[in-house]
C-alpha cells in the first residue's frame, strides 16, 4: 500500500527538478516491481577445474578432440589443446565426451511432482482459460526428487512451464538444477519469464466441456485476441501514466492487473512466449496473431507439424521444441515424423529443440537427441553429434533468452559442463560429472555428490 | 501404404502373401550371428532355414532352400515382444471411438481380441522397433478383474490373432478409493469358494444320478477355474511389497500361474518372488517414487531383480504408441548392469515363457519371427535391416515415412500432390 501514500519529500524533489510550473504537487510515482521473487541463487562452492583429453562438443556446432576446458570463477575460461593451470583440479577425460550443460526448455518438475498424489497436481489453475496471473514459480516444491534424477542426466537449466488446460496458462520460470529448499534458491538469475500459450484441443476440450468460451479453435483464438486487445489497452493505459508523470502532471495510476501485468510483460518484451502449439496451421496463426499485437510469438513447444512448416518458422524466428517420436496420444500428434527436428534444423536462421515434457524424458535427452540424429541420417541427412547437441543446449538457451549465459561452451559463459563416459548419443551413455556455475553438482561415482530429496530420506 | 515388402517376386508368392496361411516357401538366412536366446547361445557365421513359417534348421550341413539371404555377419535374433499394451485396440488415444481396450462393464471375461485392428498404423511403426509380436492387455473397467490378454502378430494380416484369453489381467494394490485390503480379500474368497464349488461338483459327478443336474458353471466360474487348474495365467498389477507377498501366498494356496505387472518394491522381496518362480513384467525406465507404492524403483532394478534369479519381461509402459522404443529401455537396462543375454532374453525368450508363447527364440519348430539388425539391436543409431513374422517379410515402411518423405520432397506443386 506505501505506493498510494503521498511522500511529500519525492514530490517536492520532482517539482525542484522539473521546474515546472505545477498546478500541483506529483504523488509518489507508482512502479510495478518485476521482480518481487527474486533469485537467491548462489552457486555451489566451486574450484578452478581443468578437464583434460576429451572430445569436447561445444555447442556452437564444433567438435574438439583431446581437448581440454578451463572453468574459474564458475565461467568457462578455457578451451584448448594441452592447457594447464595452476592449482586446478585436474580431471582425465581421456576417452569421454564434455557437452554443455543440457537444458530442457518443457519441464513440470516441482509442480507436478513425484510422488503425483492429490495434494501435489499444482501444475494448470484449471479454472478459468486465461490464468496470465498465475506464475509456476509459486507452485514449484523444491524437494520434487525428479531435480535430482534429471541432473543425473546431465540437466543443468530447466524451465518450469505451467499446464496447457488454458489459453495462457501463467508464467513459466526457468531454474538452475541444484538443490534448494526454495524455489528462489534454485531460480536462475535475470532469466527472463516465460508466458505459457496453448493452442488446439486442450483448451477447447477442457473449457468447452464447461460450455464457456473456447469450446472451438475459432473459440481459442478469439479467446486469445480478446486478452491481447485488453492487454494493449492496459499498456497504453500504463505508457499514458508514465508520459504523464514524466511531463510532471500528477497522473491516477491505472488500476493494477495481475493478469494484464504478465500480458504486458510480453508486449514489452520482457516475458518470452512457450506456445503448446502442434499443428501447422495453428503455429501459422499464431506467428500472425503475434504481428496483430506486437509481439514475439516465442518458441512452439510439442511441434508435431513444424516440418510442415520448417520455413515460415525460420523465417519469422520462432524456435520449435519437438520431441524425436511420441504421438498418436491425440488427432494433434498424429502427424509425427522422427525426423521432424532434423527437417525443422535444416532450414536457415531455424532453431530446432528437442525437449521432454517428462519426469522422465528429461533424464535421456542426450538420448532424445540421438534418436532423430540417427533416424534423419538413414533418410538422407548427415547429421554429426556437433550439430546433434545444439537442440539440447544452444538452441535451448536461445528460447529461453539465456544465449549470453549458457548453452555453449565458450569464454566467459557460465561454466555449465556435462562429462560423459562416452558418445552422449549412445543408449549406454552416462553423465559422470555435472557443474553448474563451475561448481560440482553431481558424480555418478561419489555420493558425496549425489543429492537427495527430504521426501526420500528415511523411506524404508 | 506398402505393407508388405515381396523378396520373391513371383504371382504365386504375391497370392499366397494377402493371406499369412502356410505356404511352402523356404529360405535361408546364411553368415549371420544367431542370438538364439537358447542354451545354444550366440552363434557366429551361422545359418538359420525357415520353411511354412518355422524355423526347420539351424547350422544344416547342406543348405536346401528356395531363397537365400546373406547376412554378412550382422545380428539375427528372435523377433521382439511386446506386452501390457493395447497394440491394435487404440488409433488415436484421445479419440473415444479409436479405443476399445476398456468398458466399464467388462469382467474377467472380458475378450477385447474381438476389437483387434491389424490395419491400425501404430503396427508398422512398432515393427520398426524389431517386434513381431506382442501381447495385449485389456484395461477393462470398474471390475478389478480387467479381462483377458491375446497375442497378435505385427504382420498386420487380418489373421494376425495368434491366440486369445491366454491369461486374465487384475489390477491391484492402492485404490483412489476405497481399500486395496478388499480387492486382495474378494480374489482370496473367489478362489476359496471356487474350491469348494469345484469339491461339491466332484462330489456330485461321482453320483451318476446326480451328473445330469449338475449345472455347467458360470463363464466367470470357468475362467475362475481355468486359473485355478493352471491353464490360464493370473497376471497381476501390483507394486507394494505387501500386495506382492499376498499374490505370492495365493500363488502357493492355489497353485496359480502368476506373472507380476510393475511390481515397483518386487526389488525388496526379490528371493521370495525368485524362490516362487513368478516373472516379472516390468518397464526398466522407471526410477521415480510415483506413489507410496513405488518407493524403490530404480534403473538398477531390472539387473538387481535378475542377479536374484527372477525371469524378468521387460516392457514399455504408458502410451501404446510408445511400444517401439522397447529396445531401447533394453539398451538402457544394460547401461545400468543388466548382462546383454539376459537383456534379450528379457524381450523375446523371457516374455513368451510368461504368458505361455510359442515364440521368443530361434529354435527349430519354433515361429519363424525374426529380426536381421543393421547392428547392436539395442543401440540408437541400430535400425531393422529385415524382419521376418511367421517366415514372411515385412517391411517396417510407416505413414510417419509417407509423411517424411513428402514434406522432404521439392515441388512447384502443393504437397498433397505427393503421394
Amino acid at each position: 500500500m506505501q505506493k498510494f501514500l503521498p511522500s511529500l519529500v519525492m514530490a517536492a524533489l520532482s517539482v525542484a527538478l522539473t521546474g515546472c510550473l505545477q498546478s500541483e504537487q506529483q504523488d509518489e510515482k507508482v512502479v510495478i516491481n518485476k521482480n518481487p521473487y527474486p533469485s537467491t541463487y548462489k552457486a555451489l562452492p566451486l574450484q578452478t577445474t581443468l578437464i583434460k583429453n576429451a572430445t569436447v562438443l561445444t555447442g556452437t556446432g564444433s567438435r574438439m578432440e583431446n581437448a581440454d576446458v578451463l572453468m574459474i570463477d564458475g565461467k568457462i575460461n578455457k578451451i584448448g589443446n594441452n592447457l594447464s593451470a595452476e592449482g586446478a583440479v585436474e580431471i582425465d577425460a581421456d576417452g569421454k565426451w564434455i557437452t554443455p550443460g543440457i537444458i530442457d526448455v518443457h519441464s513440470h518438475l516441482g509442480v507436478y511432482p513425484s510422488p503425483s498424489v492429490e495434494s501435489h497436481s499444482d501444475g494448470n489453475e484449471m479454472s478459468s482459460p486465461n490464468t496470465s496471473e498465475v506464475w509456476a514459480e509459486h507452485s514449484i516444491w523444491p524437494q520434487d526428487p525428479g531435480f535430482q534424477k534429471a541432473r543425473a542426466g546431465g540437466i543443468t537449466t530447466l524451465q518450469i512451464l505451467p499446464g496447457s488446460a488454458n489459453l495462457f496458462g501463467g508464467r513459466g520460470v526457468t531454474l538452475r538444477n541444484v538443490p534448494s529448499q526454495t524455489m528462489q534458491g534454485m531460480k536462475f538469475p535475470a532469466a527472463p519469464y516465460g508466458l505459457k500459450m496453448a493452442c488446439g484441443e486442450n483448451p477447447k476440450r477442457v473449457y468447452g466441456a464447461r460450455k464457456v468460451l473456447p469450446s472451438t479453435r475459432m473459440g481459442n483464438m478469439a479467446g486469445y485476441r480478446m486478452a491481447w486487445a485488453e492487454a494493449t489497452e492496459y499498456k497504453r493505459a500504463w505508457e499514458k501514466y508514465d508520459t504523464d508523470y514524466a511531463a510532471g502532471k500528477n497522473p491516477a495510476a491505472p488500476k493494477r492487473d495481475i493478469e494484464l501485468d504478465t500480458l504486458k510483460g510480453v508486449l514489452d518484451g520482457d516475458i518470452l512466449i512457450h506456445n503448446h502449439c502442434y499443428k501447422a496451421e495453428e503455429m501459422a496463426m499464431m506467428i500472425d496473431l503475434g504481428k496483430e499485437f506486437n509481439y514475439k510469438s516465442g518458441t512452439f513447444h510439442h511441434a508435431i507439424e513444424a516440418y510442415k512448416i520448417a520455413d515460415t518458422l525460420a523465417e519469422n524466428g520462432n524456435c520449435a521444441a519437438m520431441w524425436p517420436d511420441w504421438w498418436g496420444f491425440k488427432m494433434e500428434a498424429y502427424d509425427m515424423v522422427q525426423e521432424n527436428v532434423a527437417i525443422v534444423d535444416a532450414v536457415k536462421n531455424s532453431c530446432a529443440i528437442v525437449h521432454s515434457d517428462s519426469a522422465n524424458t528429461i533424464q535421456r535427452l542426450n538420448q532424445e537427441a540421438g534418436k532423430v540424429m540417427y533416424r534423419a541420417n538413414e533418410n538422407g541427412f548427415d547429421i554429426a553429434p556437433e550439430l546433434a547437441i545444439t537442440w539440447i543446449t544452444a538452441n535451448a538457451a536461445q528460447s529461453l533468452g539465456l544465449a549470453d549465459k549458457t548453452g555453449s561452451l565458450e569464454m566467459g559463459k557460465n561454466a555449465d559442463v556435462v562429462i560423459w563416459n562416452q558418445n552422449p548419443f549412445s543408449v549406454y551413455a552416462q553423465a559422470e560429472q555435472v557443474f553448474v556455475d563451475g561448481a560440482k553438482v553431481y558424480d555418478r561415482f561419489d555420493e558425496k555428490y549425489q543429492a537427495k530429496s527430504d521426501f526420500m530420506l528415511g523411506q524404508r | 501404404m506398402k505393407q508388405l515388402t515381396l523378396f520373391k517376386s513371383s504371382l504365386i508368392a504375391l497370392a499366397l502373401a494377402s493371406s499369412s496361411a502356410s505356404f511352402a516357401q523356404s529360405f535361408a538366412i546364411t553368415h549371420a550371428t544367431v542370438h538364439t536366446v537358447t542354451e545354444q547361445g550366440v552363434l557366429e557365421n551361422a545359418t538359420v532355414v525357415v520353411e511354412n513359417g518355422k524355423v526347420i534348421a539351424i547350422n544344416p550341413e547342406t543348405i536346401n532352400a528356395d531363397s537365400i539371404i546373406d547376412a554378412k555377419g550382422k545380428v539375427l535374433t528372435p523377433g521382439l515382444i511386446g506386452s501390457m499394451n493395447q497394440l491394435g485396440l487404440v488409433e488415436v488415444s484421445a479419440v473415444s471411438r479409436s479405443r476399445d481396450a476398456s468398458d466399464k462393464k467388462a469382467n474377467i471375461t472380458f475378450d477385447a481380441s474381438l476389437a483387434f485392428n491389424p490395419r491400425s498404423t501404430v503396427i508398422p511403426y512398432s515393427r520398426k522397433g524389431g517386434i513381431t509380436s506382442n501381447v495385449v492387455a485389456p484395461r477393462g473397467g470398474d471390475d478389478m478383474f480387467k479381462g483377458q490378454t491375446f497375442v497378435a502378430d505385427l504382420s498386420g494380416e487380418f489373421d494376425s490373432v495368434r491366440m486369445n484369453n491366454n491369461s486374465v489381467v487384475i489390477d491391484l494394490g492402492a485404490k483412489s478409493k476405497g481399500s486395496r485390503a478388499l480387492s486382495l480379500q474378494n480374489l482370496q474368497f473367489k478362489f476359496e469358494d471356487a474350491v469348494k464349488e469345484l469339491a461339491k461338483a466332484n462330489k456330485k459327478t461321482t453320483n451318476t444320478k446326480d451328473q445330469k443336474e449338475a449345472k455347467e458353471p458360470s463363464r466367470e466360474a470357468q475362467v475362475i477355474n481355468a486359473l485355478l487348474a493352471g491353464e490360464k495365467a493370473l497376471v497381476a498389477y501390483a507394486d507394494r511389497a505387501t500386495d506382492l507377498l499376498a499374490l505370492l501366498k495365493m500363488k502357493e494356496q492355489f497353485s496359480l500361474d502368476l506373472v507380476l505387472v510393475g511390481a515397483a518394491d518386487a526389488v525388496l522381496i526379490a528371493d521370495k518372488i525368485a524362490d516362487a518362480k513368478v516373472p516379472v513384467v516390468m518397464t526398466a525406465l522407471d526410477n521415480l517414487p510415483g506413489s507410496f507404492d513405488a518407493l524403490h524403483v530404480s534403473l538398477e532394478n531390472a539387473a538387481k531383480l535378475t542377479q536374484a534369479g527372477v525371469s524378468v519381461a521387460l516392457t514399455v509402459n504408458g502410451d501404446t504408441h510408445k511400444l517401439y522404443q522397447l529396445r531401447f529401455h533394453v539398451g538402457n537396462a544394460i547401461a545400468n548392469g543388466l548382462s546383454r543375454d539376459t537383456a534379450l532374453a528379457s524381450v523375446t525368450a523371457n516374455v513368451a515363457k510368461a504368458f505361455n508363447l510359442d515364440s521368443g527364440t530361434i529354435a527349430v519348430g519354433k515361429t519363424a519371427d525374426l529380426v536381421l539388425w543393421s547392428a547392436d539391436p539395442f543401440e540408437l543409431s541400430t535400425k531393422v535391416s529385415q524382419m521376418w513374422i511367421n517366415g514372411q517379410e515385412y517391411s517396417t515402411h510407416s505413414r510417419q515415412d509417407a509423411l517424411r518423405d513428402r514434406y522432404t520432397t521439392p515441388s512447384d506443386m502443393p504437397k498433397a500432390y505427393i503421394k
